[in-house]
């Protein structure tokens, strides 16, 4: 930490702090890193402050947030795999509670104890009980819903079954029932507002975490947003992702030439399909795009609210996203099998997915992996996996003292961990090693004050380094260097090297090419493990991944040969089809 | 995590479009509920409805479009309606065309005190009273609709996909062709000796999710039926003036397979002109009932409806039982299910 930096942001009025998550938005989705959605608002953020190009977090939601709300390693903070999820030799194990444990205090606490009000208003799953929530770690005002997700109105169902219905708390009381006009995105908005109005006027600055639900599943929307994007996506994935990779280059986001994801082998080139199945398909992106654009909307009334009340040019706003885009078939996961509690569970909440129904109260649409490869362009994979597509988030940072406005920085290696250090360096707070009488982990995040003021690049050197565990999976990078092993067939049950420099889309296995870089590395995933006391899983949700899917295989553009279809534009097609033929389509 | 799903939708996709474009409009002389919702082009269905009138007038009325009801009369008609129609698009609208056949049987009882003698058949005397009877094939009838406001051309299942109605207007015509049985001796005929057809302006508004499971439908039909003379009846001329009807449902669905409705039919007019003196009263009947309908299988329907007066002229009882089997399809569809059963 640097106390020249430190005073330059407390000496003035310090600065507010508004942490935005979105839950499972894609890399590619926002406008300003390539995306066709329309975001506005955050667009306009990415001018007036930084964007990153490799931010990353961890694959799943509760795991990131542990670190994100800690500064230190998933596997210290309780959260060393999905409470959900947990492993049978991992049970009763430090860092394996599944929720955030004691071992760790939050940026929430330190900043409420040293003068700031702490609002939170969204997705906890970090704890249910009375000592675990958001309350009891340091929010002085929340509105959280405490478990994974749901649906995002006022019916309030949980994904899983053994909780029927999403509990959610208001100022750590629960809260019985929800509004009629309840939508999740909104009421988060109105929530972060009402808590600023509600504690401005003794002058205090404050720490706002809106951790939006959207856009995670189910794909819930207003009436009147369901048709915001109708037919947008017909024309299918691979289009798209095109269209977003060629953006991208445009914007310096990726650089030219460098060697993107394939399409993910299991899935159909989206021009064989036949337009009807396109419609069909592209209907569930529509619904993805419609909450990301609502979100937009909303953080929109955030940013004006603040702009009215004269606090927007002193508020430091940071946007991320918990993990990659989801391309798990979490609805069917949860529904379970006929018989089974999750299918009661099921049956009694989202049983409804008609094609004009989809998105409304009663239904859990997702969008699947063909779109999640579009939202985590140029990257393979999605949630859940260790590759690029699981872990690299959006982050976007605005505010006093943060220099560059405009630029987009592809340098810094930055992680989820450091932005608790950083948001105590810009509060003038330091992190203790203890904490109201018990022993708290340090930070293992790099603050980003030097880099926001434009005295570095990256608050990283060559020699650093990160890690990852989750499922089983696991990877390390350092510099343009990584190593990931994933269970079959999104690997190779062993470790495989890439050149993220050249190679983002980690294509080419480099192990045989690079057999030293590859030991250096799996010798820093030994570390790794030593420093953050991981335990590798005896069971993992991907353990059986490989009886579901083919084994991967090289894209050919030309292969199989559907040669003269991609020439005939999508319209031209569609009228082909539907008019003047008699096949099924 | 479990395995990602990949081709799962797709075929989601094919039985939705099935059901839907398998819920053809099935029109039948009083029309019902969900007559005029569009199909997309190419399906094709046909209908065969059961029908059972039963009618005593205690006064001088007129019922159906183009029968007389004696007063103090008793009549029972067992009758079927055979009925095939087809979706296509018309200079870009949606439009269906339809024949249909109907026949049967129809027993009526007149107490002659009350009729008026014009109506009597040769040989029947005043104060005494008559039974006639007929059978067979009555007029058939073609019907020409187009959607005016609302439906889109429904060419392919992308078009069915996109397709959320809110207000409709559609626009029909029909024309009977008198060639149904027919005696110029007798008072009771299946058939009409006249030209005789329809003008109606059907209207819906579709509220609810438009969703098989979801759908709701509020629909108003008002319409008006014209006859030409009738030189043939018992040696006279039979004139009437048009019908004025007005027809509505309140239809929802409560699953996926099966929606009910509530009905209200109304006619008015149709005043009586033999060899040009006016006879009888115009018509003012109010019916209220209600169909249930189940889809069986995404091709097959079976729908039943009763209807029976009960607000207009309190001078007629009348009830009407429908059991109707509709059959629909579409090549495309029919072909896809092939393919999917491994055909």
């Amino acid at each position: 930490m640097t106390l020249a930096a430190t005073q330059a942001f407390a000496e003035d009025k310090r600065p507010n702090i508004l942490l935005i998550v979105a839950d499972d938005l894609g890399y590619s989705d926002l406008g300003s890193y390539g995306g066709e959605i329309n975001t506005p608002v955050l667009d306009q953020l990415a001018q007036q402050g930084v964007r990153y190009t490799d931010f990353y977090v961890s694959p799943t939601c509760s795991v990131t947030r542990s670190m994100l709300l800690t500064g230190t390693d998933n596997h210290i903070a309780g959260l060393g795999n999905m409470g959900e999820m947990t492993a049978p030799n991992q049970m009763g194990q430090p860092g394996y509670e599944g929720v955030l444990n004691q071992r760790v205090v939050t940026v929430a606490s330190l900043l409420r104890d040293h003068g700031y009000h702490t609002y939170m208003a969204g997705k906890w799953h970090l704890g249910l009980e009375q000592d675990q929530i958001p309350h009891a770690r340091g929010f002085e005002r929340d509105f959280s819903l405490l478990v994974g997700g749901g649906s995002h109105f006022d019916d309030a169902w949980n994904v899983e079954w053994q909780i029927p219905k999403a509990p959610y708390t208001e100022d750590g009381r629960p809260v019985e029932k929800l509004p009629k006009d309840f939508y999740s995105t909104k009421a988060y908005t109105d929530k972060t507002i009402q808590f600023i109005e509600e504690g401005r006027q003794d002058g205090k600055p404050f720490f706002a975490y809106l951790a939006f639900t959207a856009p995670h599943g189910p794909l819930h929307l207003p009436n009147d947003w369901l048709r915001r994007y109708k037919n947008r996506y017909d024309e299918g994935w691979d289009g798209i992702r095109h269209q977003r990779l060629a953006r991208m280059e445009e914007l310096g986001i990726i650089d030219e030439g460098v060697n993107t994801a394939d399409r993910l082998w299991f899935l159909p080139r989206s021009t064989s399909l036949a337009p009807a199945a396109r419609v069909m398909l592209g209907r569930t992106m529509e619904l993805y795009a419609g909450m990301v654009e609502y979100m937009d909307d909303q953080i929109g009334r955030v940013f004006d609210y603040l702009r009215e009340i004269g606090e927007y040019d002193n508020t430091v706003v940071i946007f991320i996203s918990d993990n990659g885009a989801e391309g798990n078939d979490l609805r069917g996961m949860l529904s379970g099998r006929v018989g089974s509690l999750g299918f009661l569970h099921a049956m009694n909440n989202f049983a409804e997915n008609g094609h004009n129904s989809i998105g409304r109260k009663g239904t859990f649409a997702e969008y699947g992996p063909a779109w999640a490869q579009v939202s985590m362009a140029p990257f393979r994979l999605y949630k859940g996996l260790l590759a690029e597509g699981g872990t690299r988030s959006p982050l976007i940072i605005s505010g006093p003292g943060v220099k560059g406005v405009g630029e987009l920085n592809k340098d810094a290696v930055l992680h989820v961990m450091d932005i608790v250090p950083t948001l105590l360096e810009l509060a003038g707070v330091q992190h203790p090693s203890t904490y109201k009488g018990r022993e708290v982990v340090p930070m293992q995040g790099k603050s980003w004050v030097g880099m926001l003021e434009g005295r570095t690049q990256s608050p990283r050197g060559p020699g650093d380094w990160l890690g990852w565990e989750l499922f089983g999976n696991r990877a390390i990078r350092q510099g343009d260097w990584k190593i990931s092993w994933h269970h079959e067939p999104f690997g190779t049950w062993d470790w495989q090297l890439f050149n993220l420099a050249k190679d983002p889309g980690e294509q080419y296995d480099l192990s045989t090419k690079l057999p030293g870089k590859r030991q250096e590395l799996i010798a820093l995933w030994d570390e790794y493990v030593k420093t953050n006391g991981v335990i590798l899983g005896e069971r993992s949700p991907f353990e059986q991944a490989s009886k579901g899917l083919p084994n991967p295989v090289p894209e050919f553009d030309d292969y199989p040969p559907i040669r003269g279809l991609e020439a005939i534009p999508y319209e031209k097609l569609k009228e082909l089809l539907g008019g003047k033929t008699k096949e099924g389509r | 995590m479990k395995r990602p799903h990949g081709y799962s939708l797709f075929w989601v996709l094919f039985s939705i479009v099935i059901l839907l474009s398998s819920s053809a409009p099935v029109l039948a002389t009083d029309d019902g509920a969900r007559a005029y919702w569009k199909g997309r082009e190419g399906t094709q269905v046909f209908a065969f409805s059961y029908l059972r009138w039963d009618i005593n007038a205690a006064g001088s009325l007129q019922f159906d479009p183009a029968h007389y009801i004696y007063p103090s009369s008793d009549i029972e008609a067992s009758l079927f309606l055979a009925m095939w129609g087809r979706h296509f698009t018309f200079f870009n609208r949606p439009s269906t065309f339809s024949l249909a056949l109907a026949g049967g049987n129809v027993d009526v009882d007149v107490d002659t005190n009350v009729a008026p003698p014009e109506f009597l058949p040769p040989g029947v005397v005043p104060g005494s009273s008559f039974s006639q009877s007929a059978s067979g094939y009555a007029d058939p009838n073609v019907s020409f609709l187009v959607n005016l406001h609302g439906t889109p051309r429904l060419k392919s299942n992308v078009d069915l996909l996109n397709y959320e109605p809110t207000w409709t207007l559609d626009a029909q015509v029909l024309l009977s062709v008198p060639i149904g049985e027919y005696d110029s001796a007798k008072v009771v005929n299946l058939g009409l000796n006249r030209w005789w057809g329809r003008i109606a302006f059907p209207m819906k508004y579709h509220f609810g999710v438009f969703s098989r499971g979801y759908m709701s439908s509020f629909e108003l039909i008002p319409s008006v039926w014209l006859f030409a003379e009738n030189d043939g009846f018992v040696g006279q001329t039979l004139k009437n003036d048009p019908l004025w009807q007005l027809e509505a449902h309140l239809t929802h669905d409560f699953t996926t397979s099966f929606f009910g409705s509530l009905d209200v039919l109304y006619r008015t007019g149709f005043q009586s002109e033999i060899n040009g003196m006016e006879v009888g009263d115009d018509v003012e009947i109010g019916n209220v009932g209600f169909t249930f309908s189940y889809q069986v299988t995404d091709n097959v329907s079976l729908r039943t409806s009763y209807l029976s007066n009960v607000f207009g002229d309190d001078n007629l009882d009348n009830s009407i039982l429908k059991i109707m089997f509709a059959y629909g399809w579409n090549p495309a569809n029919e072909n896809a299910k092939k393919l999917m059963e491994g055909n």
